[in-house]
């Protein structure tokens, strides 16, 4: 088993096959709103503390969050419809369990899901290898029952994995894994079997960690706008992928919803935009770049 | 050991000297401020060993359970993406690039090593790997070995040794200056303490530190102060002013230390070649590298 060190070969950007997304767009732009739930007693692993403030529950941080689901989101769709954005939801499989009415919302509106665990309060680190395989098994087989699509990508819940997950997750027949902040292209990631890519997500433009800790929307919209500007000028000559964040307790809240606006606005605005989703970038890099880029890796890293 | 209570330096590095009190310092055609830009290549490892000392550092969404995939996938941005603009916003204003590249970037990117090089950037010594930093907790053979280490293997890969040194986190032992000296090493950044560079004593040829702003280093403003990134902007153009207008009478160093991971991301980079661009309009103004402020500093010392 290759170690997390060893999962990808260099290879810098500005020498690589030159990528062509659909209708020789720039920027593929993708939206990934993490469609979560935090449960009110979770069981503590030993290691990473859901709920660190208090003894469960927490009742603050757990409404806090809780309130995504019935408002977040229902504001945040809405500015997404506007600007017609298909989104690929982050999605804690236990949603669809839990609040029916969210799942249907989104297949209603087409969305792609990636895998983002069971329940965000459930983290991988721990697992050995035959659960983090039934655990696979469940999120697919969850995803099916429920919305009727074929799971292809996971971010691990809550972000977290084991040294296994890109083996195990391309045995289960996924196809993309976007714990990886490595690139602004997607990015073979070497497994056992199958193929497996990063496609590039975002924890810089992304509202969890700039608005729990310091910044606002008025931030938000300028840095998303920046780094639009930056990679539509990149993307003139070789395909990027650009990633908004979202989590819908965050954005979602009324004094946040109108930037959200305000920056897809701008951005669809622009011709050479490629809205999508991660499920989509995977699947058309696979199939035309995936082979090049192994083995143009090769020949540089010799 | 406690300080003693009498006049001076509380350890024996070089002399108290405020910038009061000193002679003039005249850099290249009276330029008012030295602008130095050191670019840090440093690899971080996912398992470091364990007797290795590691901050808890800056990305991703803070140390987490290993493996840390968004926080060591964060730092590879740098190596991957973020190097390249930072070098071409330098390029573009003219300003050399001094990077400081550790040993583990230097024998496992080979590609980035001939691209900085191609650049004619000065490359310096920077420690083993980010997650190996130098501290007291090291025995003298120990640091020497890693000094070592990295000094031999920046001098294979880059054909010649390096006569600069940034630690890993600045981090230093109480030996540290004298066994850079001892290893070859001219100069050290690790003091952030001034706005010129000074002497460092030293049994093993001349020794000077190349002062950082240590508030101006992105990881410091943006990822630990989290100072919104035109702010940033504003920091280094304001400090810059500042430094024009000190330099005047007695000539500045303005050393920036930035990481390509944070400051090289799209959204970061136009502030950074906006703040740049505005200094290198200025006349009076000299980009050099670190070697080359050094060394004209060693060779034209402040008179009275």
């Amino acid at each position: 088993m290759p170690s997390p060190q060893n999962r990808v070969d260099y290879s810098p950007i500005i020498d690589r096959p030159v990528i062509k997304w659909p209708n020789d767009a720039r920027v593929a732009l993708w939206i990934a709103p993490n469609v979560e739930h935090y449960e009110y007693e979770p069981e503590f692993d030993g290691h990473r503390d859901p709920w660190p403030r208090t003894p469960y529950p927490d009742v603050q941080g757990y409404a806090y969050r809780d309130y995504g689901n019935r408002v977040g989101f229902w504001r945040m769709t809405d500015v997404l419809d506007k600007h017609n954005i298909r989104c690929c939801v982050s999605l804690n499989m236990a949603v669809l369990e839990h609040f029916p009415e969210i799942g249907e919302a989104m297949v209603q509106r087409n969305y792609d899901f990636m895998s983002h665990g069971i329940y965000n309060t459930r983290y991988l680190n721990n697992y050995t290898e035959e659960q983090e395989r039934e655990f696979y098994r469940d999120t697919i087989d969850t995803l099916k029952q429920h919305t009727g699509k074929q799971l292809k990508g996971m971010l691990g819940p809550a972000i977290s994995g084991t040294e296994r997950t890109p083996d195990l997750m391309a045995e289960a027949g996924l196809i993309y894994h976007t714990d990886w902040m490595h690139d602004d292209q997607p990015v073979p990631i070497r497994v056992n079997s199958g193929k497996l890519v990063s496609v590039p997500y975002s924890i810089e433009l992304n509202d969890a960690p700039l608005f729990r800790q310091h910044y606002e929307g008025d931030y938000f919209a300028e840095i998303c706008k920046a780094q639009f500007d930056q990679l539509y000028q990149e993307g003139a000559h070789s395909g990027r992928v650009m990633c908004i964040a979202l989590h819908p307790y965050l954005i979602g809240q009324p004094h946040r919803a109108p930037y959200l606006d305000d920056v897809l606005g701008y951005i669809m605005s622009h011709d050479g935009v490629w809205q999508t989703t991660a499920d989509d970038i995977a699947e058309y890099y696979i199939a035309n770049y995936y082979d090049e880029a192994v083995e143009h890796a090769a020949r540089l890293n010799g | 050991m406690p300080a003693q209570r009498r006049f001076g330096m509380d350890h024996p590095h070089y002399d108290w000297s405020p910038i009061s009190k000193r002679g003039i310092l005249r850099w290249p055609d009276n330029a008012r401020v030295a602008l130095c830009v050191i670019v840090d290549l440093e690899k971080p490892e996912w398992d470091p060993p364990a007797d290795s000392f590691t901050t808890p550092f800056a990305g991703g969404l803070g140390a987490r359970g290993y493996p840390d995939y968004a926080r060591l996938s964060h730092r590879e941005y740098g190596h991957r993406v973020g190097i390249f603009r930072v070098l071409d916003t330098l390029r573009k204003h003219g300003i050399p690039a001094t990077v400081a590249m550790d040993a583990m970037t230097a024998e496992n990117y080979p590609y980035l090593v001939q691209h900085c090089l191609d650049a004619g950037a000065e490359i310096i010594g920077h420690g083993v790997s980010l997650s190996r930093v130098i501290t007291s907790n090291m025995s003298e053979a120990e640091e020497r070995e890693y000094i070592s280490q990295s000094v031999s293997t920046l001098t294979q890969a880059t054909g010649s040794a390096p006569v600069g040194w940034l630690g890993p986190e600045y981090g230093e032992s109480a030996r540290t200056p004298q066994l850079l000296s001892e290893a070859g090493l001219r100069y050290v950044c690790d003091w952030v303490n001034d706005e010129q560079p000074y002497p460092l004593h030293s049994p093993h040829g001349q020794m000077f530190t190349l002062p950082v702003m240590w508030e101006l280093d992105d990881v410091g403003a943006l990822w630990e102060r989290r100072v919104v990134v035109g702010r940033y902007q504003q920091l280094l153009e304001e400090s810059f002013e500042t430094l024009y207008e000190d330099g005047q009478q007695n000539g500045r160093v303005m050393a920036l230390n930035l990481h390509p991971w944070l400051i090289g991301q799209p959204f970061r980079i136009g502030y950074l070649d906006r703040a740049l661009g505005r200094m290198m309009q200025r006349g009076g103004v000299w980009a050099a590298t670190g070697s080359q402020i050094v060394d004209w500093y060693r060779d034209n010392p402040p008179t009275a």
